[in-house]
């Protein structure tokens, strides 16, 4: 046996499979465990034969950064190891994620609840830039949460280095309700703004218990946008009329953040209008955001082992909802009761289903990125 | 830990533990000193000889004592060719800079796992450059690709991207040192004394050799800041020392003494080898290649028989135990993963 094959070997053997725990597209997911720890990991496994062109896009953007990445509120990528045709990806297992704790109705969250959450959503996305990467997927259900409370970020599918200036990336990225306006405007120069405005979106959805701007179709998501939070002036956002997607979808006048946050403290509202602020270069950036007094101000943020989450029977297959995007795996589950009052179901949703989700933002990815990259 | 308590000082605790660089795998996983390189390569080589003498012994006694096996000095002669094969292919298909220096690296990086005996860097050199415009976000499907090289299928691309991946360890991300001499071109344009043609010409001197440092093991021994300021000091050493004033006041001396290894490494290694050289050794090559791995030979059928046998094997033995746990009245089996090793990964595909 080659050394190579050797190495490989004794490393797929530190590992067990138990139990198939979801299936998607792309990827086949276990949960096992380290042998020798016996501590719990989930293994995906990417089929990696049928795709012509090699290895997908999206498995080696995700291999890429996360062997890169170790911080406590990013997913671990604890080992990968092939076994014939198939790419084994071992990451530390994690009980649930935010969209699952956001639709369970039962669960009460205090404010310092959220800004813990946005404390640790902030830290591991500060570290991604710190690092020059956008992650250009950021959404409640990337944002996976482990047994003692930690969250942290995970599906890198999307994820990319930042461009030099002057080079184009696709705007096709980011599941459409956490996407910013720059991005629905066709922007192909853009920062790690993007993912600020999605981290708005979760923080101000952390509050309403509800997505905060489900549009329907890509024009319906700027008509969203704008209807809550104004439509943006050239004094707002210099330039945004020249974009090349710009369309005009209307005037609208901003709702003010207070009448529908009613109980945030202003230090919240603060940080979160600056999230959301349209103009990119002045959005606020995730180092800027972890120095904001809304951190510092009281209440202090909970014990991430304190903070709310699912009652434990639904652990053992949550983690699908990480590892694949595209797998259901006990359809309605523990979201039943969580029916958002105006009926927007996520996992239902049209988005998702009939192809403006995520799925679909990455097919589009790699076209575009094929004809726009070089 | 404190993840609740976001403060001003945790923050800058995980950024002051290690730069952003240590914490790379390129700082963790290919980073060697000279001696390591040498002795990798020669027990790397050693040990391809012992295993391919078998081969040869195997398939015919005694037919090993008459071959010439290369050299670890040979391997590396026929990489660095085929490194500098990678630019010439890079300009015909007009990739990026970015790939053509990630492709590079990981041929190098390929060689250090594998023996030019086993895999021809020919071969190898295709799928690390394709594998690259992948890893960089300049994907092209490999058809196009292949059409483009001439007697290369896909198939020949393809079949060994698992292999490449595997020996790269998965560690895709490299850093590179145009990108660090891009930067110091930016920094010395606030320096007085220079015009913007002047930073132009020194940085155009300096790229060269930062290509040239990529004919050498500069990126496996040293850090691509260090490797840029080399060549920076290659171009304009007036221009190196400003440079290192500016950003180091007291260290600056230490740092420049400590580029020389590598401006020496650049100014002796930094071209292609000879040919004549290369092909002699292309031609042993020929006579000495692992025969298991020649496609049609004796040895490579046997192998393969071998590992359609143990396949096999196994599958039978799945089948019984099937039926055992049938017998026994448990349709789904014995309780999972009862050996814990993780063979049954054909279950579904």
């Amino acid at each position: 046996m080659d050394a190579v094959e050797k190495a490989n070997a004794d490393r797929q053997k530190r590992w067990a499979k138990d139990q198939k725990i979801g299936e998607g597209t792309y990827a086949v997911v276990y949960r096992g465990r380290e042998l020798a720890t016996g501590r719990k990991v989930a293994i995906k496994k990417i089929k990696v034969g049928q795709f012509k062109d090699g290895l997908d896009m999206s498995a080696i953007r995700e291999v890429k950064y996360l062997r890169e990445l170790k911080h406590q509120n990013v997913i671990e990528l604890l080992d990968v190891f092939s076994s014939k045709k198939n790419l084994n990806l071992v990451l530390e297992f994690l009980d649930t994620d935010l969209e699952l704790v956001i639709r369970d109705r039962s669960l009460v969250f205090l404010p310092a609840d959220i800004k813990s959450w946005m404390a640790m959503t902030f830290r591991g996305l500060e570290f991604c830039h710190r690092n020059f990467i956008l992650h250009r997927d950021l959404k409640p259900n990337n944002l996976l949460i482990a047994a003692n409370g930690h969250l942290k970020l995970a599906d890198f599918g999307l994820a990319r280095d930042f461009a030099d200036p002057g080079y184009k990336m696709t705007c096709q990225v980011i599941t459409r309700w956490y996407r910013p306006p720059e991005l629905l405007f066709g922007c192909r120069y853009y920062s790690t703004a993007v993912d600020i405005w999605s981290v708005g979106c979760i923080f101000a959805e952390l509050m309403l218990r509800i997505p905060y701007l489900p549009g329907e179709s890509d024009m319906d998501q700027l008509k969203t946008i704008f209807r809550a939070l104004g439509t943006p002036t050239e004094e707002d956002w210099p330039g945004h009329t020249k974009l090349p997607d710009y369309v005009p979808v209307g005037q609208f006048q901003k709702t003010p953040f207070r009448d529908l946050f009613s109980a945030a403290s202003p230090e919240c509202l603060n940080l979160l209008s600056k999230c959301l602020i349209y103009e990119p270069r002045r959005r606020i950036s995730a180092r800027e955001a972890l120095y904001h007094p809304y951190f510092t101000s009281h209440p202090h943020p909970t014990h991430p082992s304190k903070l709310p989450k699912p009652a434990d029977k639904t652990s053992a297959t949550l983690p699908l909802e990480e590892l694949d995007g595209n797998a259901e795996p006990n359809g309605n589950g523990p979201g039943v009761k969580a029916n958002p009052p105006n009926k927007l179901k996520r996992k239902l949703s049209s988005d998702e289903l009939s192809g403006g989700g995520r799925s679909i933002a990455r097919k589009l990815d790699f076209t575009q990125q094929r004809q726009t990259v070089q | 830990m404190a993840a609740g308590q976001p403060s001003h000082a945790n923050a800058e605790a995980s950024s002051s533990k290690h730069s952003i660089y240590e914490a790379s795998t390129q700082y963790r996983h290919w980073r060697f000193s000279p001696e390591q390189l040498v002795d990798t390569r020669a027990s790397l080589n050693a040990a391809a000889v012992s295993v391919i003498r078998d081969a040869f012994e195997a398939d015919e006694a005694r037919s090993s004592t008459t071959v010439s096996f290369l050299d670890a000095n040979e391997e590396s002669l026929l990489v660095k060719l085929y490194v500098g094969k990678v630019s010439q292919l890079c300009g015909h298909f007009r990739f990026p800079e970015e790939v053509e220096a990630t492709a590079m690296s990981y041929l190098k990086r390929f060689y250090l796992k594998n023996t030019v005996m086993d895999w021809h860097p020919k071969n190898v050199m295709l799928t690390a450059l394709f594998l690259a415009t992948k890893t960089t976000n300049n994907p092209i499907p490999v058809d196009t690709y292949a059409s483009h090289i001439p007697k290369t299928q896909p198939s020949d691309v393809l079949d060994l991207e698992f292999l490449v991946a595997q020996s790269l360890g998965f560690d895709f991300a490299v850093w590179h040192a145009h990108r660090a001499l891009w930067g110091m071109s930016l920094d010395i344009q606030v320096l007085p004394e220079l015009t913007r043609e002047e930073v132009h010409r020194v940085y155009q001197i300096a790229l060269n050799h930062v290509r040239a440092s990529r004919l050498t093991d500069a990126e496996l021994i040293f850090t691509p800041a260090q490797i840029a300021l080399a060549c920076l000091s290659l171009a304009s050493p007036h221009l190196a020392v400003s440079w290192t004033r500016l950003k180091l006041a007291e260290d600056a001396d230490m740092l420049l003494s400590a580029i020389q290894p590598i401006k020496d490494m650049v100014v002796a290694h930094g071209s292609s080898p000879d040919v004549e050289a290369v092909r002699d050794v292309d031609r042993r090559l020929k006579l000495c290649k692992n025969p298991e791995k020649v496609m049609g030979s004796r040895a490579y059928m046997k192998k393969q028989q071998e590992a359609e046998r143990r396949a096999d094997e196994k599958r039978k033995r799945k089948a019984a135990e099937v039926r055992r746990a049938m017998e026994e009245g448990d349709p789904f089996g014995s309780e999972l993963a009862r050996d814990g090793a993780m063979d049954d990964d054909d279950d579904d595909d």
